[in-house]
């Protein structure tokens, strides 16, 4: 697949890297194997942006029925998020009603879970200047901007009108995946 | 009056102390606290004396306002506050707190959701209302006037309100809320006697900088209201943000005797014999 369908998309950008003591190729080879096994892959993550029921669903449920697809690109990072023996049991797309974590997925240390396609690689480049922040209270604001400092990742769509005088922001892309309905869940 | 900066800081720490954590799919998302101070003081002098309702009230301003007045920080406030919640944690920790601080008189904090009827008892019976609702970032202010439309119908003619709406010189969206806003309150009678713009921040991870205005509000007709009925369930569906709808009623209270501790599960003791 070619660079040229990121531009034609709404996209999840986010940092990722070494998570609960697990490397990131640890974490790839895993997540594949959690495709293999139940066709679709929970990918954790947390913190206090790209809330699943707040940003990531609304933001995809929009786009996928305008006909629209959302793709989560991902672009390596150094990370030190320690060790835990936390994983999760239940997923729940609206944080009342639980179920049980399909057979053959394991997300660890994680509140929240992307629902993903099968993981792409790529050697992709966005520039993040040329995208809007399309989801929660910054919508609006230039993702460059925007994912700094302890913003680590964001639902984002191409700016039609960038605004002058905003130097490029080059993001290398290594791996890719559509988002697939739930799209996000809390996990517990 | 000056204010006694530790004295007001650290009257106001007692009750941020007291919060439970804040609930982010709910719009949970509370003010820091120098601008919990700023507020509070704000709505004391601006509601002295009067019977004021508050529509919900996670950040615990009424709180804050009455415990500055109860320790001699302010000499002004709302003569009783009425606080209307639908998280049972945060009007079980208003009312164990005004309980310790003596200021049950002055104080009472009521379950209640939004999207059902006002309690009869108050039913334009009060001098004002405060709100500072979900800001309605993708609902074209959706949640802000439903926040709003209780307030009217609590106060008595000719009664006051303050609403706390978010406030940005760069997005759009807060603009269009401001904007919304101040017409449906002209269009209900009222007229915007005080904004204050961009007065506070929060601890919102995904807009660390998006501020909010304080704006207050006189009903200067005097008009009518409709007995207060459920919100249409049309009104539902984007409460929270676009596609994102009120669906719970109610967030009951487990948190047995922890409140204002760690619970249990966070954490676990390693005896100094073990190692990790």
């Amino acid at each position: 697949m070619s660079a040229n369908f990121l531009k034609k998309s709404d996209l999840l950008f986010m940092k990722v890297g070494l998570h609960a003591g697990e490397s990131l190729e640890e974490i790839l080879v895993r997540k594949r194997r959690e495709f293999d096994a139940a066709g679709m892959i929970f990918w954790g993550y947390g913190g206090g942006t790209c809330h699943p029921s707040k940003c990531v669903q609304p933001f995809a449920k929009v786009k996928v029925s305008e006909g629209g697809d959302v793709y989560i690109v991902m672009e390596r990072i150094n990370s030190r998020h320690g060790p835990t023996e936390v994983v999760a049991t239940e997923y729940s797309e609206d944080g009342l009603v639980w179920n049980p974590i399909p057979k053959g997925i394991a997300v660890r240390g994680s509140r929240y879970a992307v629902v993903l396609d099968e993981l792409q690689m790529g050697d992709l480049e966005i520039d993040l200047s040329q995208y809007k922040v399309a989801a929660g209270p910054s919508t609006g604001k230039v993702a460059s901007k925007y994912i700094s400092g302890h913003v680590d990742k964001a639902c984002i769509t191409e700016n039609e009108r960038p605004p002058e005088g905003i130097g490029a922001q080059i993001k290398k892309i290594e791996f890719y995946a559509k988002l697939k309905a739930p799209y996000a869940v809390f996990t517990r | 009056m000056a204010l006694d900066l530790r004295k007001a800081l650290n009257t106001v720490s007692d009750v941020v102390q007291n919060r439970p954590a804040p609930l982010r799919e709910f719009d949970q998302i509370y003010m820091k606290v120098a601008d919990m101070v700023i507020q509070a003081e704000f709505i004391a002098r601006t509601f002295d004396n009067k019977d004021v309702v508050f529509v919900g009230d996670g950040d615990s301003i009424g709180l804050s306002v009455m415990h500055l007045k109860a320790k001699g920080v302010i000499d002004y406030a709302p003569s009783h506050i009425v606080l209307l919640d639908f998280d049972e944690r945060i009007v079980n920790a208003v009312n164990e707190f005004a309980e310790k601080n003596e200021l049950e008189e002055k104080i009472t904090a009521v379950l209640y959701n939004v999207c059902d009827p006002l309690p009869q008892e108050n039913f334009r019976s009060h001098d004002a209302f405060y709100t500072n609702p979900p800001w309605g970032a993708s609902n074209d202010g959706q949640s802000v006037t439903a926040f709003i439309q209780r307030g009217i119908e609590a106060i008595k003619p000719k009664g006051m309100g303050a609403v706390v709406i978010a406030d940005d010189d760069e997005l759009d969206w807060p603009r269009q809320v401001v904007y919304s806003t101040q017409k449906k309150f002209v269009e209900m009678g009222f007229i915007v006697c005080e904004m204050i713009p961009n007065l506070h921040k929060y601890h919102l991870d995904d807009a660390p900088e998006l501020m909010s205005c304080s704006i207050v509000v006189r009903d200067v007709l005097g008009g009518s209201v409709p007995p207060s009925e459920p919100l249409p369930a049309k009104t539902l569906i984007n409460f929270y943000g676009r596609d994102n709808p009120l669906k719970v009623r109610y967030v009951r209270d487990l948190s047995g005797l922890n409140r204002g501790r760690a619970a249990d599960v966070t954490y676990k003791l390693i005896p100094l014999e073990k190692k990790l």
